[in-house]
């Protein structure tokens, strides 16, 4: 009887720690299990190299972002201006890449070095980043009504330099950046493990890191313990903008192409995708591997929906449901524990 | 805790089911002719009204087709391309969102063995030169630029009172900046009224995203800035055609007959002959348009990729009764001989008030 007892018990206890870690891994289970129902769905044909290394490249650019935008979402913050600053970032990059012989080139006639493109996108992105910082940190704004204006800012600013054309003929060497592969493996991956694991690095080894989980956690006591809160806000917005830097230039240069729609609507991609893998809007939560599977998940979701030919119009729908429900666990979550 | 359970397959099960009812198509037309359609944007309602027409064709042929909404996004577009050449699609329908594109896109479908009809949004010169099987089945824009200005000299003949001097104070509503639909319907529409000997004055000339919205406000503005200084607004499609009525008729800019065709005080023109406009024209609002053939660009883009399915080529067949163009025009990229044979030139016809109602 006893005997009987303990094993009842230690079934339980399984069943409980089992529940217990599917609960702590929400995200990846999802992921799994999504990934498990489109390989049934497709026979097996969407877990093919090819169709994995689509899915890989696609989520890419979209992943820079919601780095950004997830360092932002821990100390509390939101940035609208992702999807016009990563437009605004591409187009300055691509027209210091355009062959020198194209007559519509913005600097017709001129050749660039590789780095001047790549550098000129980062630090449009960085200034941009600055310049959301320094509104939220000193100015007072709250972020959300900051990064409005600077969005709006960004995407007068591109069509003022573009002059609304499209910006196109880009050289080989400067696709070649995203387009390239090593081995097997494409670029853009390779540079989104490299980011992935310096804001990994930034947010669990360095004190900035742990400083902005206390801001988003609660400002008042970081600024008691004494966190220089202004000063690392503006930090974490000009971090988000040098990613959105980045992004813009390894877009322009996969598409080989940058105009005024590039990027339209990725705050949205970026900020859903952060929210599905486990970033708390209320602050101070969240993990890189998190961010990592929530744009995954999301590109899982569309991609695997291309790949089934359902209808545009539910695709839009699926997504937007996905959103909701995702948002609302996590307020759920953390009302809870409030 | 079985709540958030609850909640995960709750979702799984929206995916799946729509998933399921989706997927029954692919397995049960297994052995069909397989098409990919990578269309730029279903909000425009050009872009749909091929869209459907596709659909239908496909239906009609037994054809297995796969359309995708780039949703105005070139990396998307990209995208989905690369899904539909993973999963064996060699064939393409394509109203490709951005010129620039088109040849990474052709190179990727003749990696395949595959070809692709372009229609709406030119190809460039190079991306038909990717291989022979690559084809523009589309109207030269400058045509529909020359067919409103065809409409307006036909119009001042009829009253030479309105534009004493054959000169023209003109409102013009522009497309997307850029955009080869916008530079070559300003084009061909200038060229042609200077030709027929008129003096063309812009007296405000800005762009409105090809949007009824954003066109209304630019023409609330513009008309309170200069009342009684223009004789004719003009403007690149139908959308933003009738924004501008609507700004004109909220604005008072109205009579109380339509003898000229018109209630309003003077005549606006747009392109693309959209249901909604030739209502408009049957009310005397809108006084003329021209028809973008959105049912003879799909039916030659379709039945281009079908032949070729069907025959390995389509080079040199004839498409929707359309052979492909012998003669260069001044428009890309029907302008580079070497490609000429790859071009269906889909024609533009003006929609004025003895017409209309033959497309109603």
């Amino acid at each position: 009887m006893a005997r009987n007892n303990t094993e009842k018990n230690d079934v339980l206890s399984t069943w409980a720690s089992m529940r217990k870690l599917a609960s702590k891994y929400t995200t990846w289970v999802t992921f799994v299990l999504l990934i498990l129902l489109l390989s049934i769905l497709t026979k097996g044909a969407a877990l093919r190299w090819q169709s994995i290394r689509n899915l890989l490249i696609q989520e890419s650019v979209r992943a820079f972002a919601a780095l950004g935008v997830g360092m932002i979402i821990i100390t509390k913050g939101i940035d609208l201006s992702i999807g016009y600053v990563v437009c605004l970032c591409s187009s300055i990059a691509a027209s210091f890449a355009q062959n020198p012989n194209y007559s519509s080139a913005i600097y017709s006639g001129h050749s660039f070095p590789l780095f001047v493109p790549i550098l000129a996108g980062i630090v449009a992105g960085g200034l941009f980043g600055l310049f959301n910082g320094w509104l939220v940190a000193y100015g007072k704004l709250p972020p959300f009504i900051a990064t409005l204006g600077s969005m709006s800012i960004a995407k007068g600013l591109q069509l003022i330099y573009t002059k609304a054309a499209v910006v196109g003929s880009l050289n080989q060497n400067y696709k070649n950046i995203s387009q390239g592969s090593v081995g097997p493996l494409p670029n853009l991956i390779i540079y989104v493990i490299i980011a992935a694991i310096i804001v990994w690095v930034l947010l669990n080894h360095t004190r900035q890191g742990t400083n902005f989980y206390a801001i988003g956690g609660n400002p008042q006591a970081a600024r008691v313990s004494g966190i220089n809160v202004e000063r690392d806000l503006m930090l974490v917005y000009t971090y988000a903008g040098l990613l959105y830097g980045v992004a813009g230039v390894l877009l322009s240069s996969r598409l080989g192409l940058a105009n005024s729609l590039t990027a339209n609507g990725m705050e949205l991609d970026a900020i859903a995708a952060v929210t599905v893998g486990g970033v708390s809007q209320s602050g101070g939560v969240g993990t890189v591997g998190g961010m990592m599977i929530g744009v995954f998940t999301m590109g899982l979701i569309n991609y695997g929906m291309t790949f089934l030919a359902i209808d545009s119009y539910y695709q839009q729908l699926v997504k937007g449901f996905i959103i909701i429900v995702a948002v609302f666990f996590d307020m759920k979550k953390y009302a809870r524990r409030a | 805790m079985k709540k958030r359970i609850l909640v995960i397959l709750l979702i799984l099960a929206v995916v799946g089911g729509t998933v399921f009812a989706q997927g029954g198509k692919e397995s049960s037309a297994s052995g069909a002719i397989k098409m990919g359609a990578l269309i730029r944007n279903l909000n425009e309602q050009f872009v749909k009204d091929y869209s459907e027409n596709l659909k239908k064709l496909a239906a009609a042929n037994g054809v297995e087709l796969n359309l995708q909404d780039a949703q105005g996004n070139v990396a998307t577009q990209l995208d989905q391309l690369n899904t539909l050449l993973t999963q064996g699609y060699k064939y393409f329908v394509i109203i490709p969102q951005d010129t620039s594109a088109t040849e990474q896109m052709a190179q990727q479908i003749a990696a395949v063995g595959g070809g692709a009809a372009f229609s709406n949004i030119q190809p460039s010169v190079e991306a038909l030169k990717v291989g022979k099987d690559f084809y523009l089945a589309s109207s030269p824009e400058a045509v529909a630029g020359q067919y409103q200005a065809q409409i307006i000299d036909e119009y001042f003949t009829k009253y030479p009172d309105k534009a004493p001097g054959k000169v023209l104070n003109m409102l013009y509503l522009q497309g997307q900046l850029g955009h080869p639909a916008q530079v070559n319907r300003e084009a061909g529409m200038i060229d042609e009224l200077e030709a027929r000997g008129y003096t063309v004055n812009f007296i405000a000339k800005d762009t409105a995203n090809w949007t009824p919205d954003q066109a209304q406000e630019k023409m609330d503005t513009w008309l309170a800035a200069f009342r009684g200084k223009f004789n004719i607004v003009v403007a690149q499609n139908d959308g933003m055609a009738l924004g501008a009525v609507e700004s004109l008729i909220t604005n008072g800019f109205t009579k109380n007959n339509a003898d000229d065709g018109t209630i309003l005080t003077v005549p606006v023109l747009g392109i693309d002959a959209t249901a909604d406009a030739l209502n408009s024209m049957d009310q005397n609002k809108l006084y003329a348009t021209v028809l973008q053939d959105s049912v003879g660009q799909s039916s030659t883009a379709f039945e281009l990729m079908l032949t070729m399915a069907k025959n390995g080529t389509a080079n040199g067949s004839t498409a929707w009764g359309l052979k492909p163009a012998t003669k260069v025009i001044a428009e890309a990229p029907a302008n580079d001989p070497s490609v000429i044979g790859q071009c269906y030139l889909v024609p533009f016809k003006p929609v004025t008030k003895a017409n209309y109602k033959e497309l109603m």
